[in-house]
Formats: C-alpha cells, sequence, structure tokens
C-alpha cells in the first residue's frame, strides 16, 4: 500500500500564486514557510490538539502574505517570515476560538468559566521565547548559557577571559528580550 | 556595573531573571523522551569545566528548550556547590 505523503514546505509554495514579475516574493516567502515550518507545527498542535490542518492554514498565511507583499515594496527574509507567521498565528487562533465556541449541550463546556483560552497561554509563551532567542549571535549564546548553568556574572567573565561588565553588555540586548518576555512573570514577584 | 542594570527589580547578576527563565523552561520545555539533548558528560563540563565546551557539544541552545536538560544542570550546580562547601 502507498502511504500519502505530508505536503513539504516547497509544495506548499507550488500551489500559491505568486506574481511572475516579483520573483522576490516567492523566494522570500519559500524561505519563510522553511523557516517557520517546525514552530507551525508545535504552535498548531499545541492550540488545536494536532497539527493535521498545518498545510491547510499554512496555504491560507501563504495567500495572505502574497497579497500584502505585492503591493508594497521588496522585504527582508526576517520581515517576510515574521509577517507570514503572524498570519499563520492569527488563522490558528481564529479555528481554536471558533472550536472553542462549539459547545455541546450537558457537556461540562457548558458552565460560564470563561477561560476556554487560558491553558494555551503558556504554549504562545514557549514559542516566543524560542523566537526570541533564534538570531543572537555565538558568543553571547555560550555566554548566556554559562550563566544558565552558573549564579555569576563574573564567573562567566572569567572562563571567557574577559570582564564581567564587557559581557553583560554583550549580552545587554538578548538579556532585555528575554526580560521583556519574563515581565509579567517578574512583576508577579 | 548600573549602567548595566535593566530592570530595578533584580541584582548585578539577574539573578531573578534567570531564576524566572529556569522556571519558565521547567514549566514549558518538558522533554521526557530526551530528544536532542547533549550527552550528561557535556552537561557536567558545563558546570565543572566550561572552557572545554563548545555550542556544537551543546546543540546551541537545547538547554533553554529542554526541562530535562535545566533539571540535570540544577542537580550538578547544586552537587558542585554541596562539594565546595565540604
Amino acid at each position: 500500500m502507498v502511504e500519502m505523503q505530508k505536503p513539504t514546505p516547497s509544495d506548499l509554495c507550488w500551489n500559491a500564486k505568486f506574481p511572475p514579475e516579483q520573483e522576490w516574493i516567492e523566494r522570500t516567502v519559500h524561505v519563510a514557510v522553511g523557516n517557520i515550518w517546525r514552530h507551525a507545527h508545535h504552535f498548531a498542535h499545541a492550540q488545536l490538539g494536532d497539527d493535521s490542518m498545518v498545510p491547510e492554514i499554512m496555504e491560507i498565511a501563504i495567500d495572505g502574505t502574497v497579497s500584502r507583499l505585492e503591493t508594497g515594496s521588496p522585504q527582508s527574509h526576517e520581515d517576510v517570515a515574521v509577517l507570514l507567521e503572524r498570519l499563520f498565528l492569527q488563522e490558528v487562533r481564529r479555528r481554536r476560538n471558533a472550536n472553542n465556541r462549539l459547545v455541546y449541550l450537558g457537556s461540562d463546556q457548558e458552565l460560564p468559566n470563561g477561560s476556554a483560552q487560558t491553558p494555551h497561554a503558556p504554549i504562545d509563551s514557549a514559542i516566543d521565547l524560542d523566537r526570541i532567542l533564534h538570531d543572537i549571535p555565538p558568543d553571547v549564546r555560550i555566554a548566556l548559557l554559562l550563566r544558565y548553568s552558573r549564579s555569576r556574572w563574573s564567573e562567566v567573565a572569567a572562563v571567557l577571559g574577559t570582564t564581567e561588565a564587557a559581557i553583560r553588555l554583550r549580552c545587554k540586548r538578548a538579556l532585555d528580550r528575554i526580560r521583556q518576555k519574563m515581565e509579567g512573570e517578574i512583576h508577579e514577584i | 556595573m548600573a549602567e548595566n542594570h535593566s530592570s530595578p527589580l533584580d541584582d548585578d547578576n539577574d539573578t531573578l531573571l534567570f531564576e524566572k527563565l529556569q522556571e519558565h523552561v521547567l514549566a514549558h520545555y518538558p522533554n521526557p523522551e530526551r530528544k536532542g539533548c547533549p550527552d550528561p558528560a557535556v552537561l557536567k563540563s558545563l558546570v565543572e569545566a566550561p572552557g572545554d565546551v563548545t555550542l556544537a557539544s551543546l546543540n546551541d541552545l537545547h538547554i533553554f528548550k529542554c526541562a530535562e536538560c535545566t533539571r540535570m544542570l540544577m542537580e550538578l550546580r547544586q552537587k558542585k556547590k554541596h562539594e565546595a562547601s565540604e
């Protein structure tokens, strides 16, 4: 028996209608789909309970991305990935909310707790953290890993043969981004 | 150090931030099958002889996305602290 193969990012791009005169759109969207593909499956699985709808939702996100890009100037790979991911997540959330509105009579979902979306919030956070960390440079990565494995910047600086001030300054941008992500939780203390 | 200080709630070692990050990883990145985890010996080196460790051997930033590795690091750190105090 021949098993039907799951569509790949390339298959999805093959189905999309790209404007022939703007070749950069096809190129950047293709790269963007590959870049967010794993996150997309993770997110869909967390929000919808399985990832079987990813190809269909991704096609919708690709169409939305192409229509927005064809009216503007050329964008970088990163910007296109951000736009595509935003449209993908938007569509997943829309479907999740639509599913949450399907209430079976007599089930506990009739109870007016109003918190249908709450269990999904930690998953959103996890995905965001992954995104925050994905583009930091190698020396900052190793410094953050070292700081994560010990308790003082002075120890990290000693390992890397630099000063505490220098290593903190080098990591500042990444730390600010992580801090921003964690801000809500820190303020709860 | 003050010019680097990003939060009035935290100290110069960003202790609160890293504690929250650790809690975040423990809560949001379960990895019971230990997919992509570096060798336990590499984690041990990260705590005991960090100069020998490379990003590749750590599987890049995997630890920030793995509750199991984070838990093991916490244990190794605790063990090292305990040994140092003896």
